[in-house]
């Protein structure tokens, strides 16, 4: 019985631990629409510039799904996110949240309709019948607005195509289409630009068959109850970043990003109006 | 040829196979599954490239440094999470067990009050245990946020559900003599659990969590697949990004830490034989979960714990979502997983009963011994795990749910096929071989229907098992209820969520009366054959 009071109290000193925290750090995060390393590369530099303006330090929490930084950002367990416009639409239904800048390019983002270049496909009506892959679910640009636009065509995806899976990330989802796994698939334009200037598309395997509207994306977002003097030097950081400055010229190119713009949350509402004609906001 | 059929009983039984065939037949376009597919060019060519990256395990120092401290967050979890467990069981054990009832021990009538607490509680236990360990974490990590919390939590509900359900049945089946007695000398109800049912009963007690503490290291470990920390996100994010050094160094540290687990369990039942040892025991008992707490306890601190948006994250989930759309969904996706299931559990009869010939020694020692290896490899990687091994072999979708239940089950069944081929007795297949019939008819007519009905109990018990299994291998992306669920969740579509949690209780449940009732009959129809 003594083990037992020992872990009962244990347990207890756990819970009553747990309820104080507060610290002096940013604690920053990203929806996974790219793979984990490839995120943690990209904001090292800007993590290491935001420290120096913020003058406090900068911590990236890692997160293995979209869902969990909508829930991460809205229970105050991180500060700051880089989200998508649906996941900003989702954490501002859970909870208050403040989006700040976007980058110059998320006012007009598109997504790319992609195909198994081997399997006879032109145009989107060829792959009627056929497998088709989605990003993450809860992505904006691989699958709420492309699914969305497909409707507006009359394509219902689920009927349309043979199968329709969810590769979980961009970069996967042209690994997918590489591979013959699925014949078409779509992703955000921003990472296929990327993919391409970097070589990674071998144009024997992949091609490119259409490209959506444009639409409202990415921002960078905090929560709603953070210091609102810190919010206001979090912006001007962001805003400052200049091109022509070699060293900040390095994070706007890994960012992919011209430079950053202030947002506000009336820009996602044909998100919000999107979403719920798709039927993935109710 | 008809003059002399060499099998009397041929029709009946091709009539049996082909029932069966006709059954599984709607099973392949449910689940997609082509096992052609598999050895399909482009598809091998991922394999090749995915499994030749194996080779060399990753052994990079961060990367070590990396899974050393996921493994020993995966048995602080297990271990807190079942600590957690055994404080939420021993109550409800406590009050539900029938060993204490009044009318039981003095024969004086029940309380109608009393009686209706406990079928309360009892149902309790029944959602508690009855929603499985990965939905609770998964349930948890959006609700709470990512990391190590989450699964606590999850073990200690769904466990605590199990623990409490075992342990009352356990104080239930010690005799109950000096329980009377004791009562008829006026003891309360703590006096008769304390001096005449503990100390009966403590040893079964014991070695029953001890079993289960090697079951909650299995599932923390795979828990991490929903974010829940451990060496089962670093797969995760491993198996995602293709890196195959990694994934064969993690694999290898689990597979050692299943196997070190195992001897820890046998080694504490051996201590559980005298006083000393029993002593060792229960001071392990104590401070191994301290020490776990300790471990977790940083990052609990700092991740924070709200109470208040748990508490309204699970009123979003009422009321559940009726509508009938989502409901013709649901029938697909339990069609789906009841296909995944059957499909699934049938290849693996086929893959253990072609596995446990050489595993039970009869073509061989050399064989026997590699025969083991790969049962021991199949049924030591959970069927979760071999989901999402199968997904990136065979594509998102049912498919990789059949390929990954065939493959662990295969283990599972293959090595208690082996068992019953060695405990059959060697007479009737030896009379055979003397009387001149080939080695092939020997088997089939003097061994197979020795073991022929044991073989189909434990394939059914496998089968209920593995429609359990495949309601949740969608998380993971193989097809099902699973992947509605994990749908729903990802988009906090939590009514939908709700319908979809309620409809894999329910299968589960139809599932547990078919399957008593088709085992009483089997039971019936060898109990005439004998």
């Amino acid at each position: 019985m003594t083990a037992l009071k020992l872990t009962l109290a244990g347990a207890l000193l756990a819970v009553s631990a747990l309820v104080s925290a507060e610290e002096a750090v940013l604690k920053v995060s990203a929806i996974p629409d790219e793979a984990p390393t490839e995120l943690q590369r990209k904001f090292a530099p800007l993590g290491a510039y935001l420290e120096k303006e913020l003058g406090m330090k900068v911590q990236f929490v890692p997160v293995t799904d979209y869902a969990a930084v909508v829930t991460a950002l809205t229970s105050d367990k991180i500060d700051m996110a880089w989200l998508g416009g649906f996941t900003f639409v989702q954490a501002s239904q859970r909870g208050k949240v403040v989006p700040l800048v976007q980058r110059e390019e998320d006012s007009k983002f598109t997504s790319k309709y992609i195909a198994n270049a081997e399997a006879g496909i032109n145009s989107l009506k060829d792959l009627k019948g056929k497998n088709f892959a989605f990003g993450s679910a809860s992505s904006t640009s691989g699958h709420l607005m492309p699914r969305y636009f497909l409707q507006k065509q009359g394509i219902k995806p689920e009927s349309f195509f043979k199968n329709v899976a969810y590769s979980g990330a961009h970069d996967a989802t042209v690994a997918w289409v590489a591979s013959g796994k699925v014949e078409g698939g779509v992703l955000n334009a921003s990472v296929w630009d990327k993919l391409v200037e970097a070589g990674k598309i071998d144009p024997a395997k992949v091609k490119l068959i259409g490209t959506t509207p444009a639409y409202y994306d990415y921002n960078w977002t905090v929560r709603g109850n953070l210091d609102a003097k810190l919010q206001q030097k979090i912006t001007k950081a962001f805003l400052k970043l200049d091109p022509k400055n070699p060293e900040q010229q390095a994070i706007l190119e890994l960012q992919r990003a011209s430079k950053f713009i202030p947002t506000k949350a009336a820009n996602y509402k044909g998100i919000e109006a999107a979403a719920k004609e798709a039927g993935l906001l109710k | 040829m008809l003059n002399h059929p060499s099998d009397p009983a041929l029709l009946p039984r091709l009539l049996w196979s082909g029932l069966l065939l006709l059954l599984l037949a709607p099973t392949l376009p449910l689940t997609g599954f082509n096992p052609l597919a598999l050895f399909d060019g482009a598809t091998l060519k991922t394999l090749a490239g995915f499994v030749a990256g194996f080779l060399p395990p990753a052994s990079d120092a961060i990367f070590l440094g990396e899974v050393i401290r996921s493994t020993v967050t995966t048995l602080a979890v297990a271990t807190a999470g079942l600590a957690l467990a055994m404080l939420v069981g021993m109550p409800l054990a406590f009050a539900t067990t029938r060993a204490l009832d009044r009318h039981a021990l003095t024969g004086a009538s029940a309380s109608r009050w009393a009686e209706a607490g406990k079928s309360l509680l009892r149902g309790l236990m029944v959602l508690l245990r009855g929603v499985p360990e990965i939905v609770w974490a998964l349930l948890f990590v959006r609700a709470a946020g990512l990391g190590s919390l989450p699964a606590v939590l999850a073990l200690g509900l769904a466990y605590g559900g199990m623990l409490g359900k075992v342990y009352a049945e356990i104080l239930e089946s010690q005799p109950r003599g000096m329980a009377r007695a004791l009562r008829a000398a006026g003891a309360g109800r703590w006096q008769v659990c304390g001096y005449a049912l503990l100390p009966q009963a403590l040893p079964e007690l014991v070695s029953y969590t001890v079993y289960r503490w090697e079951c909650a290291i299995r599932a923390s470990a795979v828990m991490g697949f929903v974010g829940a920390g451990g060496i089962g996100q670093l797969l995760d994010t491993s198996i995602k990004m293709m890196n195959g050094g990694e994934v064969s160094t993690l694999l290898l540290v689990f597979l050692l830490m299943v196997l070190a687990t195992e001897g820890i369990s046998r080694l504490s039942r051996r201590l559980l034989e005298s006083r000393r040892g029993g002593a060792t025991l229960a001071a392990a008992g104590m401070l191994v979960p301290l020490a776990s707490l300790a471990w977790l306890l940083p990052a609990w601190r700092e991740a924070g714990f709200d109470s208040g948006s748990l508490l309204r994250f699970a009123g979003e989930f009422l009321p559940p979502d009726a509508s009938p759309a989502l409901l013709a969904d649901i029938g697909r996706g339990a069609l789906e997983t009841l296909a995944m299931a059957l499909l699934g559990t049938a290849l693996a009869f086929a893959g253990a009963a072609l596995l446990a010939l050489p595993a039970s020694g009869r073509v061989g020692r050399v064989l026997k011994g590699l025969a083991r290896l790969l049962l021991n490899l199949l049924r030591g990687i959970p069927d979760l795990l071999w989901a999402a091994l199968a997904v990136l072999a065979v594509g998102l979708g049912p498919a990789a749910g059949v390929l990954a239940l065939a493959l662990h089950t295969s283990g599972v069944l293959g090595r208690l096929f082996a068992e019953t081929l060695e405990n059959a007795p060697p007479a009737p297949e030896q009379a055979l071989r003397a009387l001149g019939a080939g080695r092939l008819r020997a088997f089939c007519y003097g061994l197979l229907p020795e073991v022929w009905a044991q073989w189909l109990a434990y394939a059914l018990y496998r089968g209920e098992n593995n429609i359990r299994a495949a309601a949740v291998l969608g998380i993971v992306g193989a097809g099902g209820l699973g992947q509605q669920l994990y749908l729903a969740l990802s988009l906090f579509q939590l009514p939908t969520a709700a319908s979809l949690i309620l409809a894999m209780l329910l299968l589960s449940w139809l599932l547990e009366q078919l399957s008593r009732l088709l085992r009483q009959r089997l039971e019936a129809a060898v109990g005439q054959m004998a």
